[in-house]
């Protein structure tokens, strides 16, 4: 049994955080703060939560003969066309041994369903070799009213993908962590970063048990919402990411910056929960179900279609819908019509609201505009965590759930999210272009580079925008770990004008740094033979997969011409400031001598996991579109993805495949020239003494000024939000004091009033009735307690009391 | 019929019969078991508490088989046995493990604490293992006759545990009263026995519901018809009969007397058990008397008089337990307002069973079943707890009055931990198990008030109760937790780490556990509860 193999794999790499968890925040609590046992903990949980997660990829990939890896270099190796490959395919699946059609899920012990794996259409069509979608029940929670509570799974090749993905990256942080927080090894740990009211620097026991802890945590929730097959279950994890996020950004909680950023991380998030609840209701309420994947009961029929299998689309890509309503019609629209079997319908608009309200959870989880002010803030938690929750994976999740919940939007819906994210990256890279804090331009980065994805998604490059994430992650974390190791070597100074020339003092940091670097600029060699070979990091190949795909779709549409010149030039924009920093950091003279003269390369505890990264950064994309990543990544991809959407009656075309593979030299080359001219430009300013950069920012201090105030946002909001807040709050405030606790003081010298007359008529007459009572039950009581002949008479007296008084009752309620 | 032939047809009726009974024959035979001990002075030898254990175990062990065998067994779910005297299903299989179950536990408590000491153990326990068998008959009976002996056979042992302490006084006193009680009781209920047997022709309760059409028949189906008349008058009586073993108001009198008498341990027995079997019966005799063409009026009223009383119940026994001062007898009236929450859910039984959709509403009608049956073990457990909480610190103390329980958590914070359980389950606070019990009851009592408004106002009193309860129970908690310990209270010096600990542990999870994972014991009671609708 293929999927319970998967299930039992994927849940043991998802439960053995949380065991950490429990293990290291009470182990930690009673143990040493010396010891490093919680460390090694959390790393041997996530370590083997990566075994586990790649051999599930392997047993996968087995299952089903690899059968995404093939049919998609026969569609693109030459262009025989879809039909060729499905031939071939379709050989090559009969030759192979026969496969069950679809795997049984697992009985949860609770629930009255199993769930089969569901196999998607075009899996089940084109390739005999076995299932590729497994999806079933955990554990079952509750039943309220028609609303199964349920945790549940749903595996495709995005899940695994994304599994390997984040364990591996989470266990190279683990390690670096090590290092970098072992300050935090002390009974005693000063910070200097947190002030008493007396001027002194707050003292307290060292906490790296509990940064361990929260890390276990944050891996349990991060790899729960990527195994969740219910959108309910992926609110849960969304939500207990957002609280680890929240745990891990205060982990300084002394430091009042800490602790703000904490809760501005915290309180925007739930802004975006707030759409996404909205998403959820709308979805509950007309679709009747959370789950991705169909429900089956334990003879194996079907109860209840999915999600996914609930919209229809029809052979353009459009959803199906109602010829006289115009509503979109839910489930089969093909079954017969009868007069007791009503269609479910929902309306259109009902539809797109689902759609913006699951995305609005996604604008807020990876920083979007306009809810993008969190994330730069929420540097102030430890490097590590910079690396793992605000660059690799939390910040990622929105991403992916917009990939996820992709069936489930509607033009209009990836519409807004193109320009939503055409507009992040956009901003994003320019504020980033004049930060001097080396975390902050990764921040601002990291917030571009979503925006690259979002775009992605929403110009219908499904698999270019999850592409990217994969990607990003590896030379995100890479370049976070980088920068930690930099921190660290010049005692915890972030500032790039105390640095430069740090390369000579440590070596493999700039090294690897650089890489990073190089790869999310984009940078390439050309080929000699084609584009299929051109020697580029992967930066290059999933950032040319976004561009090419919104070159397609603006090729289709003309009139949203911006959402490909806004990435081709913020191409050039993130290989400009992504080069500045590293000029800055690491290559011309030290300027200050003082951060220069401490400064040393760290340990190798930090170091190895940078090169490790370092190589995956570069090569993890090797060969493209045409790449294993890229194939594996794509393997499910939602069946109307591969041939586009033909516009509806003045709506949006959406690109295929093929439109997309007809632009991609085109887009290929304009991004590369953007991105070395960017690169370019930056070595020009900084890393030759050519220009006069104070110089230049002198002149255009108006544009300087408005970039590093990034883009007003913080004041934007200050205006619009904060400050109508507190005038509405003191108006409140006033009515509050003088209107109501006038009335309520008015009201209390009534009752004043009334309470003492009343206390005359309690306390005489009243209390009087009351103590009369009481005594004389009391007595009775008391009389009853010993035996005498007459008063047991009277105790049975009672029965025949009752039985008269009960059926006195009977015939004066019941007459005739 | 010849002579030979109705031996012949009795003796593979009783074949037939006794494997389904076997129980209660397993209980019968450690009873001799006791009985034959005593005469040979084996028990000297092997103390009585671990023949009886064994004896428990078994039949606990028996009762599951049983279940297990009739839940596979779909096809014949009901069936009657000893010509038809009681019925064998999965309710009164279902009782039967229930009562098992708890008659092991109490026998676990009883060999705790010492009650009864050595020499009087082996009479103790066959008084208590006759008890179940009684409370057992009571859950399966199929006949008025049966219901007759059955409470009897509960009755009389009880009357002679609750005087078991001899050399007390207020024991003695407690069982007189008890006696005296019961047997007017007993006396009223065989008169409505009569008048119903008499008016409708026979005992068999099966055979109920279709004479009450007869005699309902050619009438205007109301109380001027003078058959019903006598009939409804009967089942009234019948019902008090029940009442008294319920402890309704107004016929609870005895009850908080005889548990102040009692010793704790045998007033736990008799607050679950009793009141177990006695609930078997009341549900089995109202269903055997609905559904009849003709006197629906008349059974939902009956329904909406049980619901009546079943407010009035619950109202008096919250208030009056407010000034109590021993635990026993503050928890008396505790049991007496439990009980006022169960009865609702009988009485919602009656009024959907009678209803003018009672065949649509049959899931709902299961639901009641299932509320009541589910409350049950909540109960058992919640209040087995507290009762042995008492009892293990009375040994310390040697009192049961609140004042010697004050700061106790400084000495045995496991007992005070199991009190706080025991009470907020009570309580019917979540997570808790008798929040879900509760839940369950108010739920089928809710939906019984599309049928007949009053039953919303049962809803509400129910709500309003749980309200008036939490006072005297946070008061205990108050006193155990809060309050220091007088300096010259006697020591409970009651570990962690001990037989007494883990009792309470014991129970206190299981009050837990059923707050937190419903649906497999609600499962079960809800196949129990499916098998009445067969049995109507």
């Amino acid at each position: 049994m293929v999927g319970e193999t998967l299930r039992n794999l994927l849940m043991i790499a998802w439960l053995l955080p949380l065991v950490g968890f429990a293990v290291e925040i009470f182990g930690g609590f009673w143990g040493s703060r010396k010891s490093r046992t919680a460390a090694w903990l959390a790393v041997g949980c996530i370590a083997s939560g990566f075994l586990c997660s790649a051999s599930a990829l392997v047993i996968w990939g087995n299952a089903n003969h690899w059968s995404v890896l093939n049919k998609q270099s026969h569609h693109s190796a030459g262009e025989h066309g879809e039909h060729d490959a499905h031939g071939e395919q379709g050989k090559g699946g009969h030759a192979a041994e026969p496969a069950p059609k679809a795997e049984h899920g697992s009985v949860s012990a609770q629930g009255p369903y199993v769930l089969t794996a569901a196999v998607e259409e075009h899996a089940a069509e084109s390739h005999p070799a076995g299932p590729t979608v497994y999806s079933g029940t955990l554990y079952y929670l509750a039943r309220i009213g028609s609303l199964d509570i349920s945790l549940d799974y749903y595996i495709d090749s995005l899940t695994l993908v994304m599994f390997t993905m984040v364990t591996f990256i989470a266990t190279c942080i683990h390690l670096f962590a090590m290092g970098y927080m072992s300050e935090e090894l002390t009974e005693e740990y000063v910070d200097h970063n947190a002030h008493l009211s007396n001027g002194h620097h707050v003292h307290r026991p060292g906490r790296f048990y509990r940064f361990f802890a929260f890390l276990s945590l944050f891996c349990f929730s991060m790899l729960g919402l990527v195994l969740a097959g219910n959108i309910f279950q992926v609110f849960i994890f969304w939500e207990l990411v957002g609280i680890c996020s929240f745990l891990l950004i205060g982990f300084y909680t002394e430091r009042k910056s800490a602790s703000n950023a904490a809760n501005k991380a915290f309180i925007m998030n739930r802004v975006g929960d707030f759409g996404f609840l909205i998403g959820l209701m709308v979805v509950w309420t007309f679709f009747g179900t959370f789950r991705f994947g169909e429900t089956v009961d334990e003879k194996g029929t079907v109860v209840q279609a999915g999600l996914f299998q609930l919209i229809q689309r029809d052979e353009t890509g459009n959803v199906v819908r109602d010829a006289e309503s115009g509503e979109v019609i839910i489930g089969a629209h093909d079954a017969a019509l009868t007069p007791g079997n009503s269609r479910k319908t929902i309306p259109y608009a009902l539809l797109v609201v689902a759609g913006l309200g699951v995305f609005a959870g996604c604008v807020g989880k990876s920083a979007q505009f306009p809810l993008q002010t969190w994330l730069p803030d929420a540097m102030e938690g430890p490097t590590p965590v910079s690396a793992l929750v605000h660059s690799a994976t939390m910040v990622a999740a929105g991403v992916y759930l917009v990939g996820r919940f992709y069936p489930m939007f509607v033009q209009e819906v990836l519409l807004t999210i193109a320009y939503v994210g055409c507009i992040t990256l956009f901003m994003a890279a320019t504020i980033a272009v004049v930060a001097t804090d080396i975390k902050k331009v990764l921040a601002y980065s990291t917030i571009s580079q979503l925006g690259y994805m979002m775009l992605g998604l929403g110009v219908f490059g499904w698999g270019a925008g999850l592409f990217h994430l994969v990607t990003h992650a590896f030379f995100k974390s890479l370049m976070f770990l980088c920068s930690g190791s930099v921190i660290y070597g010049c005692h915890h100074e972030q500032e790039m004008p105390k640095m430069g020339g740090l390369w000579r003092k440590m070596p493999i940091t700039a090294f690897t740094m650089l890489i990073g670097v190089i790869a999310i600029s984009g940078l390439a060699i050309p080929g000699l033979v084609s584009w299929s070979t051109i020697f580029a990091f992967s930066g290059f190949f999933s950032k040319d997969a976004v561009v090419a795909t919104s070159l397609a779709f603006v090729k289709a549409n003309p009139s949203h011409f911006l959402l490909f010149l806004m990435p081709l030039l913020t191409a050039g924009i993130t290989a400009f400031y992504m080069f500045r920093l590293w000029f800055y950091t690491f290559a011309g003279q030290p300027r200050d001598h003082h951060v220069y003269d401490h400064c040393h390369e760290s340990p190798l505890i930090m170091t190895i996991p940078l090169m490790v990264l370092s190589v995956l950064a570069a090569f993890c994309a090797i060969g493209g579109e045409q790449g294993k990543l890229y194939l594996m990544l794509t393997g499910d991809q939602p069946a109307h993805v591969a041939h586009g959407v033909a516009a509806a009656a003045g709506g949006i075309t959406l690109p295929g495949h093929d439109a997309i593979h007809a632009v991609h030299n085109q887009a290929g080359t304009l991004a590369l020239i953007a991105a070395v001219s960017g690169t370019l430009i930056a070595w020009v300013l900084y890393g030759t003494n050519m220009v006069n950069v104070a110089e230049m920012k002198r002149q255009l201090a108006g544009l300087h000024g408005f970039l590093a105030n990034k883009w007003h946002f913080d004041e934007l909001y200050d205006g619009l939000f904060m400050q109508p807040a507190h005038i509405v709050g003191k108006f409140c405030s006033w009515i509050d004091r003088t209107v109501f606790d006038g009335i309520i003081h008015g009201s209390a010298k009534v009752v004043l009033f009334v309470s003492k007359w009343d206390r005359l008529f309690d306390e005489n007459l009243v209390d009087g009735f009351v103590n009369l009572l009481g005594t004389s039950t009391f007595a009775v009581g008391r009389s009853l307690r010993v035996v005498q002949t007459g008063r047991l008479r009277q105790y049975v007296m009672f029965i025949v009391v009752g039985v008269v008084a009960l059926f006195a009752i009977l015939f004066t309620t019941f007459p005739g | 019929m010849l002579f030979t032939e109705l031996i012949n047809s009795l003796i593979t009726d009783t074949t037939q019969s006794l494997p389904r009974f076997g129980v209660e024959l397993c209980l019968s035979a450690t009873i001799v078991l006791f009985l034959l001990m005593r005469l040979t002075g084996l028990d000297r030898l092997i103390p009585a508490c671990l023949t009886a254990t064994i004896g428990a175990l078994v039949a606990t062990f028996l009762a599951y088989k049983q279940f297990d065998a009739l839940h596979d067994l779909n096809a014949v779910p009901s069936v009657k046995i000893f010509t038809g005297l009681l019925v064998h299903d999965l309710f009164s299989v279902y009782f039967r493990g229930f009562l098992a179950l708890f008659l092991l536990l109490t026998v676990a408590l009883t060999s705790l604490t010492g009650i009864p000491d050595e020499d009087d153990s082996p009479d103790f326990y066959s008084l208590l293992f006759g008890a179940t068998i009684g409370m057992m008959l009571m859950a399966s009976a199929n006949n008025l006759l049966m219901l007759f002996i059955g409470i009897e056979m509960t009755s009389v042992p009880s009357y002679a545990m609750v005087g078991f302490l001899k050399g007390r006084k207020p024991s003695s006193e407690a069982a007189l009263k008890y006696v005296v009680y019961g047997a007017g009781a007993a006396g009223v209920m065989l008169y409505g026995i009569s008048l119903l047997a008499g008016v409708l022709g026979t005992t068999d309760m099966s055979m109920l519901a279709a004479r009450m059409t007869e005699a309902a028949a050619g009438g205007s189906g109301g109380l001027n018809d003078p058959e019903l008349r006598t009939a409804s008058l009967g089942i009234m009586l019948i019902m008090v009969g029940l009442a008294f073993k319920l402890s309704l108001v107004p016929f609870h009198f005895w009850c908080p007397d005889a548990f102040e008498g009692a010793s704790a341990e045998v007033a736990g027995f008799l607050s679950v058990a009793s009141k177990a079997g006695a609930f078997g019966l009341l549900v089995r005799f109202c269903l055997s008397l609905s559904g009849a063409p003709g006197t629906e009026s008349l059974m939902t009223s009956f329904g909406v008089g049980l619901g009546f009383i079943a407010c009035i119940t619950t109202t008096f026994g919250n208030l009056a337990a407010y000034t109590q001062t021993n635990l026993k007898r503050l928890l008396a009236y505790s049991t007496i307002a439990h009980a006022g929450y169960m009865v609702m859910a009988v009485a919602a039984m009656l009024v959907m069973a009678n209803g003018p959709q009672a065949a649509s509403m049959q899931v709902d009608i299961n639901r009641s079943i299932e509320g009541l049956l589910y409350y049950l073990v909540v109960y058992l457990f919640m209040n087995l707890g507290a009762f042995a909480i008492i009892a293990i610190a009375r040994n310390y103390t040697f009192s049961e009055e609140l004042d010697s329980f004050r700061g106790l958590i400084s000495q045995s914070p496991t007992l005070c931990i199991g009190m706080l359980i025991c009470m907020f389950s009570l309580v019917g606070m979540p997570p808790f198990g008798g929040f879900v019990g509760k839940l369950f009851i108010f739920a089928s009592a809710f939906r019984a008030g599309q049928i007949h408004w009053f039953m919303y106002v049962v809803v509400a009193f129910g709500a309003l109760n749980t309200v008036f309860s939490l006072v005297y129970y946070i008061r205990v908690l108050r006193t155990m937790f809060m309050e220091a310990r007088p300096a010259d209270a006697r020591p409970v010096p009651v570990r962690l780490a001990s037989w007494e600990s883990a009792f309470v542990v014991t129970l206190a999870v299981f009050v837990l556990l059923l707050g937190i994972l419903p649906h497999m014991m609600s499962q079960t009671a809800n196949d129990a509860a499916q098998s009445l609708a067969i049995f109507r």
